[in-house]
């Protein structure tokens, strides 16, 4: 490649200057042009009926395929209850007034004022419809994060200054995700003064965009500012779009659980952070649950930090609920809520390294003195004697408080692990406690509304430390809460309270697995009923305490275990008990003591340990069935014996009209309309069967439903993240599901994008983002041959998919994928480097690439020559026996086998040869000692077993994340020159002819040769010929002779042709008469066949009966 | 990435199912303290090797696999512990039918039997590839009985046996139901395997289409078994009528316990009720087995999918929902 740093040319496009697509476009523009006159022209409607029958069938086919196009596959909608608030990212380059619109956005919505964008800010848009409000920052990373979970954005667009790249690279981002809907917003409009270039700039930016997604697409024009916000109309009508909007339902988010942070804390306990700033931290994250349901135990990947398990769940009161049903048309004031932690206006408020605790009230902006360090000191611009003054007592306030507030944040923590004990009863009252709020009744969403709750900080940090003593004090009664709650236990138990459980109980628990170890061992497979202890107590923390829980007594048994024992205390009181004795014994009560426990265990394991093949013992079922009345075992067959036959019928007869009656339904709905009834069908019983259950075993079961407000614990995540953290950057939290946290190859197709300037090099770091994850890692292209062989491509082709395959963490088949080469975001260039899909993951590669081995003859027999230089080794020989081989002169041949015995003879004369590597092979023909020969074979490549995910998340968000270099860069920076191979230089080809030695024939050889073959020897002659000097001139007799002859040959001639002319006529009318004869003769022969037959035959049936009598 | 996380395990118990989760599940697994105390600790010789004859492992592996699976299995075809290949091909692969596998491909042929000790048997397995992933199934009808069909086989012994067996059978059978038919197979030659045994697979399919079966197997006991345990009861073996009587009785008795499964599949049944996509499965079971309920707690561990277990009084069987993991079939490619 010589021109590494340059752009590549591009074919200019030539637009047509012939053919239909030219006359098309003219005869289009005509059309519009007198379509008065075609009007005019076209009364007749006769005219246009279909005259063709092919042209109508063709057409009508065409109409029923663009039908069938639009049809998709239905999917099952699995979310219920109310939706999660739909993400509207907010997505623009800088200074484009993105915040703004958010302000005017929510303003419009909650009628407050918005002092500062941060994080997500959740508002209630309508009765049935809730909206979070994203703003994308400026930065591809999380471009790529907010195209992942955005279901509608709103690209916003300078319109004085044009489209910029962050937009298409955006657009681009979404259709690697399944393209989420989009809305354009024009602004900057008061710009242009004068209004006909306005209307022009509106209609090309429209068209441009057009182009750009499809025809028809919402554009919005902003047109200007008043009082610093945008026409109030403009975003009344902005807002509409958005609460219509309808939003398709996108694969790879449907199957995934996902959550977007919208607030953030830190939970490490803060004596672990003095020791040690930069120890692990522990991270709790809340959000509202999209995508789909989340289980316990789901790994999760937080986009820019890592993977992680979850180490707690909760599911809390909705922070901002949809009003309730009642009938009204619109919204209440009051139930104009909305939500924004990370924003400042919620409760809480983030700042580097601390969290304040805001009672806000917007009216009086007095409790903004928090964030004076932070970034919204823009905002009060001239301020009071008074404000100052109250601003200044809160500052040295919270310089004083800080370590409590500190301890306060840990504790909260805590205490909210304790409340959720009760969660199910009072769900809401901790949410509220948790903000802070505590003695207030009043519901923490509304605070906004209320300004009485101006009380300040200290109010709520006396009521932390109260709550610390409380929860102390709980501890113990927790103890006895849990019997009551244990369903909630089970799954709400936060980490601490587990740890607290431990101590001596611990023991026992080993003790007893050891114990039922010994006795288990023999009944391979059978262990005994209830016994998990032996089913690996030691991989998870959870089953431990279950254990602990049920030894120390009763109460936290788990759900899913005592309905266990439930029913095998049933089973016993039912049937077993009947069948097996014919009277039930009552002892067994459903109360759970240890000792029912192990008796239960006991004779369980009696029967546990009886051949399996056979259901249960079987002779003594026998004996039952002798015993008892038959009539029992009648009921589970169709018919009793004297019957039989009838409903055997009846059976058959059932199964004769179902499948008919089935078969009439598919007739009447479309396969499509089928389908869909199908999946609504489903969905029906999902709901049914899920609502029987009670709610601790719904949650158990399926996991948090969609839309529930959820609070994620995480342990052990880098201090980096905690404090980098920046709440203008999205948290994204993707549920992982099985598999997909593994490692492996993966197979793409991918297209480099058009815009990008460059193709692809292969082993060219790029950095990739599929499913939830960005990661860099090393890929080598490939192409698929004819004959299904993947072969390696050094570089992208220029405008055809091709196939990557790459190293890393796994996603599933289908996943759109974005590539990227270059982070910064000072550059010009479009970013994005390729698009595309995965098609399916491995374990193994096989890609493969050409090699040319080359040898040239050491030794030429007559056809076989022993070939040099092609192997190293005689193992390598071995490998290649049978191989073809070429030429240069186009000999084929073949590799036989090493050349071990003949060298060595030649060794011995000479003493010279002792390498290895030397191949026999044998050649259609000799071959020449100048010969090169060729083995052209496939070679597997390699793919670089490399990637590093991309931890964002943890570095100062302004500075480029920096990983592997490309070898260019390299070189650039080292200064290097690119390696040259002299033989690759190309230098004009010198062909001198080739000069060929006379053929000399030995002298015996002649003497044996027969006369013809022989080489004559012809003297040489001094002078030249006389003939060859001289023409020849014909004399005037000598010409006339010749005509005269030619004459009469001309003569001869034409009587031959007359004479053959006349033979042939003659010889068809013999014919003719021939065949006329034939003919006759035939039917002559035919009758006196028949005759002769007729003749036969009734001699034949005299002859029989005349036999016969 | 962070190192490796493994799911600690103890125990000899279920290795086949442990296996089986941990691969479909992608989680890594370390077992722990195979049979720590016996007298030989560690894996037993039939255990080494991954894959034993008639696994219901592979069929549910097979079901995950990039492209469909057709393998030829050699060693012991019926035995007196698992079930055999008729009830395989008779009952396993309707189940797995239920659950929207499709039915082309899905074969198992018998191509010889092997009993133990000595086994010899041959079976051609062919499972195909689910598409995207199994459906969900609400299958808690159980219906009624509408016919009985079997197949019994001897190898290396006279025919006499099974028709001994088949008689004193049937006539169970008969005085409840007419329609009982049992077939015989009997094998000679190479195709009987290399030792000799007798035994009969019954299956009685009820009119909601359930398969419930039983089997048994007549034949010499291996040998580190019979060192094991069964020393004063050695070599004696049990008369075909009594043979007959029995697995009729067992048949009966799985049908008294009721449950869309006998107790054999119970297991099968909730592993396929796992994988299913995040639809709501309901099956009903009779009692549960101890597999069974083995299964159910592996399911959980390694899957995260809980049953909410529903004993139904009035019917002696336990009625079981569950919410689906989710799997699909990730390594078949997109075309």
């Amino acid at each position: 490649m010589a021109a590494i740093g340059e752009e590549q040319s591009h074919k200019a496009h030539r637009s047509r200057q012939a053919g239909p697509k030219k006359k098309g476009k003219a005869s289009k523009k005509k059309k519009g042009q007198n379509s008065e006159d075609n009007k005019n022209q076209s009364q007749n409607p006769k005219a246009f009926a279909f005259r063709s029958n092919v042209k109508a069938k063709r057409l009508q086919s065409r109409a029923v395929e663009k039908e069938q196009r639009k049809l998709h596959i239905p999917t099952i909608d699995r979310s219920t209850g109310d939706p999660a608030p739909y993400v509207v990212v907010v997505q623009g380059p800088p200074k484009v007034g993105k915040s703004l619109l958010i302000k005017c956005l929510v303003k419009h919505y909650t009628k407050h004022n918005l002092p500062d964008v941060r994080g997500p800010i959740t508002v209630v848009s309508g009765k049935q419809r809730r909206v979070q409000f994203v703003e994308c920052p400026n930065d591809i990373n999380a471009m790529i994060d907010c195209a992942k979970f955005a279901d509608l954005a709103l690209l916003l667009v300078d319109g004085s200054y044009g489209f910029e790249m962050e937009t298409f690279e955006f657009l681009n981002l979404m259709q690697a995700q399944g393209f989420p809907r989009i809305m354009g917003v024009l602004t900057h409009l008061d710009k242009f003064k004068d209004v006909k270039k306005l209307r022009k700039t509106k209609q090309r930016l429209k068209h441009r965009f057009w182009t750009e997604t499809k025809e028809g697409t919402k554009l919005f024009y902003l047109s200007g500012l008043i009082h610093g916000k945008y026409h109030k109309r403009e975003v009344h009508n902005l807002a509409r779009f958005i609460s219509v909007m309808k939003f398709p339902p996108l694969s790879f988010r449907g199957s995934h659980p996902y959550v977007l942070a919208d607030r953030f804390e830190d939970i490490t306990p803060p004596e672990k952070v003095q020791g040690d700033k930069k120890c692990d931290r522990n991270v709790i994250i809340y959000g509202y649950l999209r995508g789909c349901n989340l289980k316990k135990g789901t790994k999760v990947h937080i986009a820019g930090v890592g993977d992680y398990g979850l180490a707690g769940i909760t599911s809390l009161a909705d922070p901002c609920p949809l009003p309730s049903a009642a009938k009204k048309k619109g919204l209440r004031d009051k139930e104009k809520l909305f939500y924004a932690p990370m924003s400042g206006v919620g409760d809480l408020l983030y700042d580097k390294d601390a969290v304040y605790i805001n009672i806000n009230d917007h009216f009086v902006q007095f409790s903004k003195g928090a964030d004076e360090n932070g970034g919204t000191a823009s905002q009060g611009k001239s301020r009071d004697v008074g404000v100052e003054l109250v601003k200044s007592l809160q500052n040295t306030k919270y310089s004083i408080d800080e370590k409590l507030e500190k301890s306060f944040i840990n504790l909260f923590g805590r205490k909210l692990d304790n409340l959720e004990v009760d969660a199910s009863v009072a769900e809401h009252q901790s949410c509220k406690d948790d903000e802070g709020v505590g003695s207030d009744e009043e519901s923490g969403d509304d605070d906004m509304d209320d300004p009485g709750s101006s009380d300040d900080d200290v109010n709520v940090e006396g009521n932390g430390t109260m709550e610390t003593q409380a929860d102390d004090a709980s501890d113990d009664e927790q103890e006895d809460l849990r019997g009551n709650f244990e369903e909630q236990l089970e799954f709400h138990n936060g980490r601490i309270r587990k740890k607290a459980i431990f101590g001596n109980e611990e023991n026992e628990a080993d003790e007893q697995v050891s114990d039922e170890d010994g006795g288990d061992d023999d009944g391979e497979d059978d262990n005994g009923e209830v016994d998990e202890e032996t089913s690996g107590s030691d991989y998870s923390e959870d089953d431990e305490t279950d254990e602990d829980m049920e030894d120390g007594g009763m109460g936290n048994a788990a759900r899913w275990r005592e309905s266990l024992l439930d029913r095998t205390v049933s089973r016993k009181n039912t049937n077993l008990m009947q069948l097996v004795y014919g009277t039930s014994t009552s002892k067994l009560a459903p109360d759970m003591s240890e000792q029912q426990r192990s008796s239960d265990d006991e004779s369980e394991d009696d029967e546990f340990f009886r051949p399996k093949g056979e259901g249960s013992k079987p002779s003594q079922i026998a004996d039952s069935w002798i015993c008892t009345s038959t009539f029992l075992w009648k009921q589970k067959f169709t018919e009793g014996v004297d019957n039989g036959n009838v409903d055997i019928r009846d059976d058959e007869t059932d199964e004769a009209t179902e499948p008919k009656t089935e078969r009439n339904k598919a007739n009447e709905g479309s396969f499509f309309e089928k389908l869909k009834e199908e999946i609504e069908l489903r969905k029906q019983m999902n709901l049914a069967e899920l609502n029987d259950l009670d709610e601790a075993t719904r949650i158990e079961i399926e996991g948090f439903r969609t839309g529930t407000y959820v609070r994620l614990e995480i342990h052990a995540v880098p201090y980096e993240m905690v404090e980098y953290f920046d709440p203008c950057h999205p948290i994204l939290v993707g549920g992982i599901s099985l598999g997909e946290d593994n490692v492996g190859y993966m197979q793409a197709k991918i297209k480099r994008h058009r815009w990008h300037k460059k193709v692809l090099k292969t082993r060219d770091p790029i950095i990739v983002s599929t499913g939830w994850r960005r990661y860099q890692t090393t890929p080598v292209y490939a192409i698929e041959d004819r004959n299904g062989r993947h072969r390696m491509l050094k570089y992208t082709p220029e405008h055809m998919h091709c196939l990557a395959m790459f190293w890393g963490p796994l996603s599933p088949p289908k996943t759109g994928i974005i590539a990227v080469q270059n982070l910064t975001n000072n550059q010009a260039s479009f970013r994005i480097t390729a698009t595309g899909d995965i098609l399916e993951f491995n374990h193994a590669t096989k890609i493969v690439k050409k090699i040319k081995l080359v040898g040239h003859p050491c030794k030429i027999y007559k056809k076989t020559a022993l070939i040099k230089g092609m192997f190293t080794s005689d193992l390598e020989i071995a490998r290649f026996e049978g191989a073809q081989v070429q030429t240069t002169s186009k000999i084929r041949g073949q590799v036989k086998k090493a050349a071990k015995d003949v060298i060595g003879g030649e060794k011995s004369k000479k003493g010279a040869m002792s390498e290895e590597g030397i191949a026999r092979c044998t050649f259609e023909d000799k071959i020449l000692m100048s010969d090169l020969v060729f083995l052209r074979a496939w070679t597997q490549v390699d793919v670089p077993r490399f990637f590093t995910p991309l931890t964002t998340a943890l570095q100062p968000r302004d500075r480029t994340w920096k990983g592997m270099k490309t070898v260019a860069e390299l070189r650039r920076e080292l200064n290097l020159p690119v390696p040259v191979n002299k033989d690759s230089v190309y230098k004009p080809i010198e062909r001198k002819p080739r000069k060929f030695n006379p053929l000399v024939i030995p002298k015996s050889l002649q003497a044996e040769l027969p006369f013809a073959s022989k080489p004559k020897d012809i003297p040489k002659q001094r002078r030249k010929p006389l003939e060859s000097k001289r023409a020849v001139v014909i004399e005037p007799h000598e010409r006339r002779t010749l005509t005269l002859i030619q004459h009469l040959q001309r003569m001869r001639h034409d009587k031959e042709k007359k004479r053959k002319q006349k033979e042939q006529e003659k010889r068809k009318a013999l014919e003719a008469q021939k065949a006329k004869e034939e003919l006759i003769s035939k039917k002559r022969q035919r009758e006196e066949r028949r005759d002769r037959y007729r003749e036969q035959e009734k001699l034949k049936k005299k002859m029989r009966r005349t036999a016969g009598d | 990435m962070a190192k490796t996380n493994y799911m600690r395990l103890k125990g000899s118990q279920n290795l086949r199912l442990r296996l089986l989760l941990s691969t479909l599940s992608s989680t890594p697994i370390i077992i722990d303290d195979i049979r720590a105390d016996d007298t030989w600790p560690g894996l037993r010789p039939h255990e080494i090797s991954l894959l034993r004859l008639i696994e219901r492992p592979l069929i549910v592996l097979g079901l995950f696999g990039k492209k469909p699976l057709s393998i030829r299995l050699k060693g012991i075809t019926n035995d007196s512990k698992d079930p055999s290949v008729d009830t395989f091909r008779s009952t396993t692969l309707q189940i797995l039918k239920r659950f929207g596998v499709p039915a082309e491909g899905l074969e198992l042929k018998i191509e010889s039997r092997g009993v133990p000790p000595k086994g010899g048997g041959e079976v051609i397995l062919s499972v195909p590839i689910v598409r995207d992933s199994l459906t969900a199934v609400n299958w808690i009808d159980e219906g009624m009985v509408k016919r009985i069909r079997g197949v019994s086989f001897s190898t290396r012994v006279s025919v006499q046996f099974e028709n001994t067996v088949i008689h004193s059978s049937r006539g169970i059978f008969n005085r409840l139901l007419p329609d009982v038919h049992i077939f015989t197979d009997h094998k000679a030659g190479v195709q009987a395997g290399n030792s000799p045994g007798y035994g009969v697979s019954l299956v009685a399919e009820t009119t909601s289409g359930c398969y419930i079966s039983a089997d048994t197997v007549v034949s010499y006991a291996r040998k580190e078994e019979t060192a094991d345990m069964e020393d004063d009861e050695k070599m004696d073996l049990k008369p075909p009528e009594d043979v007959g009587v029995e697995i009729a009785s067992a048949l009966l008795g799985e049908i008294e316990q009721g449950g869309v499964v006998d107790s054999t599949h119970q297991g099968l049944l909730f592993l396929l009720c796992a994988f299913c996509p995040q639809d709501v499965s309901k099956i009903r079971v009779g009692k549960l087995s101890p597999y069974g309920i083995e299964t159910l707690r592996h399911i959980r561990d390694f899957l995260g999918v809980k049953f909410a277990i529903k004993p139904d009084p009035s019917t002696g069987t336990v009625i079981l929902k569950c919410v689906g993991c989710g799997l699909k079939n990730l390594s078949r490619k997109v075309s």
